[in-house]
């Protein structure tokens, strides 16, 4: 289906249009939200679409499959393209109230866009290959991102991203070299053949080689030993941004560990790698749940907690090495997934909002925003309750998800540290609350005039509501996604299938089947169905 | 000629390495520039480089598979070096406004952690 390019191609002409019409704010703003509106409508179609009648693929120029460059689209993919263009939209909409004229004269709408596509096209690389070119114009958005406007330690700190990330891309190039000379391909789909029928000393090697990739990816995802670039890095990206940057960038790693790890590599010994990540994933959570216990700058404290909840994602992928809790494992991270962009993107639109508020990015300094701005704080508090994963809002269910599917295959310790990091993260919550919002009064009022900024920080706290009481159509529909990951024979047909225009069928799913269902896992089997 | 590429390889990693240790951002900036060269170099290899082998689809006579070289990893290597010089001119150019600010290249006098995050409505 070559409607596949559109997420690509619309940034791609929005940043060039916008990059015209330099100097007129006005039209700007309108071609920008006008783009990024109609193609949010567009990936939900898809999704639905791709949701009923199967995964679309599509060869640029017709090369086909392995040789050529393709774009994929599976449930998995449509799931990350509507989270980012939702977000992206969101975003954009509280940038109009935020964005300084210096800002926008260096380019910041287009910039925008340049991560918008980089972000989409990532979603949808078919290999590996054009999946690290997406990473990079990704990156390279990011970086002007963070510049826009700049003043000293913005520049300091961007050069800081610059240089690990480049370290990481170098690393990539490798690893793509070194997996091409061992099996020969780096398509996703033929990857994801051949692994399977690797044996011996070949698949010791391409097992190998997953822990280049998996240096790599960590240093995006943020897990354990590099995540030090990350609460440094995102605070200074302009308020707004912040939260794109927040929800979906590090995201962006964790899709490529489920689309590498669980899908592509299937040597023998792959359970190696899953369980190196699940090891890794322990130690994310914590140490990122401490860290955040002693920062006190408000985007700075959201920054750690990115780390910590990383840390549950990746513990997800982690728990897909036991074959009996793949499925509910994998579905709960995609569920995890969902929950975490909308849930930390309105966290940091919030924690601007409480900055703008209050003057300072400094909580000690803050206070009084109870008083000052109600509205925030109820936001605030629904958003970070959430975070933690209290019992009515989407965190609770996306953790329980993954906590039964520990307890089920008895990784004990991985719980216990995930069920003391979800304390801390409380903990770490309460003091945001109590020193910024409940405290009395004490830096001198900003007359600003926030109201605007609320109205799309509002839509992302009631999504995460609405995902928690309303949590089944989310559920299954990454139960789904998680089967097609899983078991990636629909994928594989899909790509490298028959080559002509006829459409080939995902393996058909019994949605209603009791024992599958996570829901079931998550409440508890029926009796009989109990050792 | 593989134990030649890889020596090169080797070396160029190794001297990356050193350059990004130095305590000055040009050498840090040099170094991640050998290093994307290394990565090159690693795709040459990968690719099955050897000089007896020929370019595909030049002399169309020549149809025997194994004197052809695969076409593939020069592709990737093309669109590696690309993004890799846009990038280092990117980082080279932070790097001369960091030089500006500052009034030094060496890391370790640079403010990385101490400098409070200045955003653009904090006075």
């Amino acid at each position: 289906m070559n409607l596949l390019v559109l997420p690509i191609l619309v940034p791609l002409f929005t940043a060039l249009l916008v990059a015209l019409l330099n100097g007129r704010g006005m039209l700007q703003k309108v071609v920008s939200l006008g783009s990024c509106l109609w193609l949010t409508g567009f990936v939900f179609w898809l999704l639905l679409h791709v949701d009923k009648s199967g995964i679309e693929s599509m060869c640029f120029g017709g090369w086909e499959a392995p040789f050529g460059i393709v774009f994929v689209a599976d449930r998995l993919a449509c799931i990350m393209l509507c989270l980012s263009m939702l977000v992206g939209t969101v975003v954009l909409v509280y940038t109009f109230w935020t964005v300084t004229d210096i800002q926008q004269k260096y380019f910041f709408y287009p910039l925008f866009q340049i991560v918008l596509l980089g972000v989409n096209w990532s979603f949808l690389s078919g290999d590996l290959f054009n999946l690290f070119v997406a990473y990079e114009v990704m990156l390279v958005g990011s970086y002007g991102m963070m510049m826009v406007g700049a003043n000293r330690g913005q520049v300091l700190q961007t050069m800081k991203y610059i240089a690990i990330n480049t370290i990481g891309s170098t690393l990539f190039v490798v690893g793509c070299g070194l997996l091409y000379a061992t099996v020969g391909t780096l398509n996703f789909a033929d990857l994801a053949q051949k692994t399977a029928t690797l044996s011996g000393s070949r698949a010791g090697l391409v097992t190998a080689i997953s822990m280049v990739l998996l240096v790599v990816f960590a240093m995006k995802t943020a897990t354990f030993p590099l995540f030090f670039w990350l609460p440094d890095s995102y605070p200074v990206v302009p308020a707004g941004v912040s939260g794109y940057f927040a929800g979906l960038l590090t995201k962006v790693g964790v899709y490529s560990l489920l689309r590498v790890f669980i899908m592509v590599f299937r040597q023998d010994g792959h359970v190696f790698s899953i369980n190196v990540l699940l090891v890794l994933s322990g130690f994310t959570m914590l140490l990122g749940v401490l860290g955040a216990m002693c920062q006190w700058d408000i985007r700075r404290i959201l920054s750690w907690h990115i780390i910590s909840q990383v840390g549950y994602m990746v513990m997800g992928v982690g728990l897909a090495a036991n074959p009996m809790i793949a499925e509910v494992a994998i579905a709960g991270t995609i569920f995890y997934i969902v929950h975490h962009i909308i849930v930390k993107s309105s966290l940091f639109l919030i924690g601007g909002i409480a900055e703008r508020v209050s003057g300072t990015q400094e909580i000690r300094k803050m206070g009084g925003l109870l008083d000052m701005a109600p509205g925030v704080a109820l936001l605030f508090i629904v958003a970070s309750l959430s975070l933690a994963g209290m019992p009515p809002f989407s965190g609770f269910l996306c953790k329980l998800v993954l906590i039964r599917a520990g307890l089920t295959g008895g990784n004990y310790l991985i719980v216990f540290v995930a069920l003391v990091t979800g304390f801390l993260t409380l903990y770490s919550m309460t003091k945001i609350w109590s020193y910024a919002f409940w405290r009395n009064q004490c830096h001198k009022v900003v007359g600003f005039n926030y109201r605007g900024m609320m109205a799309p920080t509002a839509i992302l706290v009631v999504m995460t509501i609405l995902m928690g009481l309303y949590a089944q159509p989310f559920l299954s529909l990454g139960q789904r996604a998680a089967r097609s990951v899983l078991d990636p024979q629909g994928y594989i047909a899909a790509v490298l299938g028959s080559g002509d225009e006829e459409p080939v069928a995902d393996t058909p799913l019994e949605v209603s089947e009791p024992s599958r269902d996570p829901m079931r896992l998550v409440c508890g089997q029926p009796k009989e169905h109990r050792r | 000629m593989e134990l030649l590429i890889a020596i090169v390889i080797g070396v160029l990693f190794g001297g990356g390495t050193y350059l990004i240790l130095r305590p000055s951002l040009i050498r840090v900036v040099m170094g991640l520039a050998l290093y994307s060269n290394a990565a090159n170099l690693v795709m040459i290899a990968c690719g099955g480089y050897s000089p007896d082998r020929t370019a595909p689809f030049v002399n169309s006579d020549t149809n025997s598979i194994s004197t052809l070289m695969d076409p593939l990893p020069p592709d990737f290597i093309l669109t590696a070096i690309v993004i890799s010089f846009a990038v280092n001119a990117l980082f080279l150019t932070t790097c001369y406004f960091v030089y500006l600010d500052h009034g030094t290249d060496d890391p370790g006098q640079l403010p990385v952690n101490k400098l409070k995050v200045e955003n653009d409505f904090v006075e």
